[in-house]
């Protein structure tokens, strides 16, 4: 699985991060930091819930 | 004084009688009729337009809907943040970054960004909690209290003065001048002309006397190279002012009547403090408190709906978030529901930039007020009081208790 990422329509609501800290990175600003990551094993469901979170929908999970 | 009864405008050419709809939302005679803000706003979802023009306050739009909020918040382009007060101010206000557009708002922007950053923000919970305690340690024994007075005016403003550097003792000087801001009426002017006399004075001092608060790093900060002109200054720290003062208390008002409304919530907040959190987002999802709003600066057609430059555009979020197309069985407080994304903060570049600070406020609130208050409940004996703005307030929300 593979998170993909808008990020130039990041706003910094930092949701992504609230859920998975360690999968979604934030920059200084409070900003997703990357366009994406591929998944670790066992860690998808965590992945798609903070994807699912995010008010702007501009993380995509790529199955 | 002028009513809102006086402000009432003939409806335009572009505005088609099938878009018009008679709401006030400083004062509307349905808030009183419902007995509730939020269900004010069901009763206009059920029965109004989802885009629809009043004809109160100088006249203006009010989008209901959460689509066509969503969408007309990330249209800048069409919807701008420049002097888009209902109804209108008349001089223009210039308040760095909040009524500035893309892409001068950036630059303005990425400053607030780095102070109220969530790990910013983690760095001042320990302080949170601590005055969180104190004040419901204050109350815990009398077994009752009026939550506003108590606990969600001044804990929230208290922290917020803090930061920014503002005189504590003046805490209710400042309420009131926040309220006037928000008004409808004459003294809106004249509470804004305080707000900069104020913020005038403590730049004053700070340029003289640099502390360790926001005002001072303001002064410092420099954007193309520049430090900002006076002007620019004053307008970031009015902004501040009325953002930092007002929401977060409302925020937690609502959060907690709902809980002395629902006592097995309580319970189950208590034994399972973990969902205090997934309990903070759905309470922001189900009563949003701030009402946005915008100015068209393009003549256009958007979404079957003649717009024209000037008109003002009311995003009514209580109203969005109530929107059974977005949210499945939406009156209900759901801990689990599937679609938990709520753009209370708002949505686009705009995105409240204290929405980190209010997240870390209301969980501390939420664990504190749990942990030091037994079951509570609306007192029987008193009713609670509201007005309407931008901010939908509790002005008096009367709690009791076992002590």
């Amino acid at each position: 699985m593979k998170i993909v990422i808008d990020r130039s329509r990041c706003v910094g609501h930092a949701r992504c991060a609230a859920i998975a800290p360690e999968l979604y990175i934030l920059d200084d600003d409070g900003y997703i930091a990357n366009d994406g990551f591929d998944v670790p094993e066992g860690q998808e469901a965590l992945a798609s819930r903070a994807a699912r979170a995010c008010p702007e929908r501009v993380i995509s999970v790529v199955e | 004084m002028a009513s809102s009864a006086e402000l009432v405008c003939p409806n335009p050419p572009h505005v088609p009688a099938s878009r018009v709809y008679d709401f006030d939302f400083h004062n509307d005679p349905l808030y009183a009729e419902k007995g509730d803000m939020h269900d004010a706003f069901q009763h206009l979802l059920n029965n109004a337009p989802g885009m629809f023009w009043t004809p109160r306050n100088g006249g203006h739009w009010i989008i209901l809907e959460h689509d066509l909020v969503s969408q007309a918040m990330r249209t800048p382009e069409i919807f701008s943040s420049a002097n888009q007060a209902i109804p209108a101010m008349p001089a223009e206000l210039v308040m760095p970054p909040i009524t500035m557009d893309p892409p001068q708002h950036a630059k303005f922007r990425v400053p607030l960004n780095k102070a109220f950053s969530p790990k910013s923000m983690q760095e001042i919970a320990g302080s949170v909690r601590e005055l969180a305690a104190e004040l419901i340690d204050k109350i815990a024994a009398d077994g009752q209290c009026d939550f506003v007075g108590a606990i969600s005016e001044p804990l929230p403003v208290l922290i917020f003065m803090k930061l920014m550097g503002m005189p504590a003792e003046r805490l209710a000087d400042f309420r009131e001048w926040v309220h006037q801001t928000l008004s409808n009426t004459p003294e809106r002017e004249i509470a804004y002309g305080k707000v900069a006399q104020l913020m005038a004075e403590l730049i004053e001092a700070r340029v003289k006397e640099p502390r360790n608060d926001l005002i001072s790093r303001l002064i410092e900060l420099e954007i193309d190279g520049k430090k900002l002109s006076r002007e620019l200054l004053l307008g970031y720290c009015q902004l501040l002012f009325i953002a930092g003062l007002d929401t977060v208390v409302n925020g937690m008002s609502f959060a907690i009547r709902h809980l002395a409304r629902n006592p097995e919530l309580q319970e189950f907040l208590r034994a399972n403090p973990s969902r205090i959190p997934d309990a903070v987002e759905e309470m922001l999802r189900r009563y949003p408190i701030a009402m946005p709003s915008r100015r068209v600066v393009k003549d256009c057609e958007w979404n079957g709906i003649d717009l024209r430059t000037g008109d003002l555009v009311l995003m009514a979020m209580p109203a969005a978030h109530l929107d059974p197309k977005v949210f499945s069985d939406p009156q209900r407080y759901d801990l689990d529901r599937e679609n938990f994304a709520h753009i209370t903060f708002g949505t686009g570049v705009h995105r409240c930039a204290g929405s980190h600070l209010a997240r870390i406020e209301l969980q501390i609130l939420y664990e504190e007020w749990l942990k030091r208050i037994p079951s509570f409940r609306m007192a029987p004996d008193r009713k609670e009081r509201y007005h309407a703005a931008n901010v939908l307030s509790i002005d008096y929300l009367p709690l009791v208790w076992n002590a």
